[in-house]
């Protein structure tokens, strides 16, 4: 493998870390509060407000954040997906200095999924005078009936996303021996430059 | 066999058919219009507690006995038989109704309970519509959740 040794360096900055675990928080606050949270969702919408708030931030971080926090950094192409793909199947750390393309991927996944799931929250009408979407009366009923629809599904594909997260994590950790939660709380991480 | 003996007989034979297929339709078009009777009354309700609509206090309680009276028809009984999503496109009752009959059956007694006293409660001001909503939408949410298609 090219490039030089490994050695320790601050890859991830306190907003960024401290964006991480908020939104770990609420995100299965608010999924569990969805399925068996009481009738009354006020404490729902709010968290989902905090979501909001928080992927804004993301989306603002990712263009004037430091340099592993960007979009352009770390969103790759094909052939450096498929590239890091081969590498990564092997029983060794990568010592990658951020999010890896392959990372990316679930980045931009994980975000867009949440973004789907706020934007549905706030149009959705389950029809019980209570918990309905504050933005649900600008649109027909048809639609915030969709939204409701889409929500739900939502909600299944941010359990596959976050399993699939923790999944990756412990093969990191067990198969490859490299720890990437550690970094996600102190910010320091093995890495290589190549 | 002659043919409008044979068209007669085919008649005859499909004649319970077509007045199954009847009730199925009535049965699910008065779902349909028993819940959007309960909707408008419960509009009424949510409106005046956020401030849409001006609190009235005749208007709020009579909205309240309406819900009241609904409740206490055999809602349950109009779920017949061959009438759930799967069966007609136009329906929205999740076969989970036929399957757990019972509990399907004390959702609504739950919603006529959550109802009773609201004529009352919902008097004296703005204020009192809040926790009359919550009991009401609440019950609407459960049976929802459970036995009402996508959601």
């Amino acid at each position: 493998m090219a490039g030089g040794a490994a050695h320790r360096e601050r890859i991830w900055d306190p907003a960024l870390r401290v964006f991480h675990w908020t939104l770990a928080v609420l995100v299965i606050a608010n999924w569990l509060l969805g399925k068996i949270g009481p009738s009354d969702m006020t404490l729902h919408f709010w968290l989902g407000y905090g979501v909001i708030a928080l992927l804004v931030f993301r989306l603002v971080w990712g263009f004037v954040g430091p340099a592993t926090a960007r979009f352009t950094r770390f969103v790759r192409g094909p052939r450096a997906v498929v590239s890091y793909a081969r590498e990564m199947i092997h029983p060794h750390p990568t010592y990658w200095p951020g999010h890896s393309p392959v990372g990316a991927l679930a980045v931009v996944a994980m975000l867009g999924v949440l973004a789907l799931q706020v934007t549905t929250g706030l149009f959705a009408d389950p029809d019980d005078y209570i918990n309905v979407g504050p933005l649900a009366s600008t649109v027909s009923s048809e639609t915030s009936r969709m939204a409701l629809r889409w929500h739900n599904r939502g909600a299944d594909l941010i359990l596959i996303l976050v399993l699939l997260h923790w999944a990756v994590i412990l093969f990191y950790r067990l198969w490859k021996r490299e720890d990437l939660v550690r970094p996600m709380i102190d910010g320091w991480k093995w890495v290589r430059r190549r | 066999m002659i043919p409008v003996k044979a068209i007669a007989l085919a008649a005859a034979l499909a004649l319970p058919t077509l007045a199954a297929a009847q009730d199925a339709k009535d049965a699910v078009e008065a779902r349909h219009g028993f819940m959007k009777m309960l909707g408008i009354n419960m509009g009424q309700l949510a409106g005046m507690a956020k401030g849409e609509i001006a609190y009235d206090e005749a208007a709020a309680t009579l909205a309240a006995a309406n819900i009241v009276a609904l409740t206490q028809y055999d809602a349950p009984a109009l779920f017949v038989e061959g009438t759930s999503s799967e069966d007609m496109p136009e329906s929205e009752a999740l076969p989970a109704i036929w399957e757990n009959p019972d509990d399907f059956r004390a959702s609504f007694v739950a919603l006529r309970e959550a109802a009773a006293g609201s004529p009352d409660a919902v008097k004296g001001g703005q204020g009192n519509l809040g926790p009359v909503l919550q009991k009401l939408g609440g019950a609407c949410k459960n049976c929802h959740d459970d036995y009402r298609k996508d959601d």
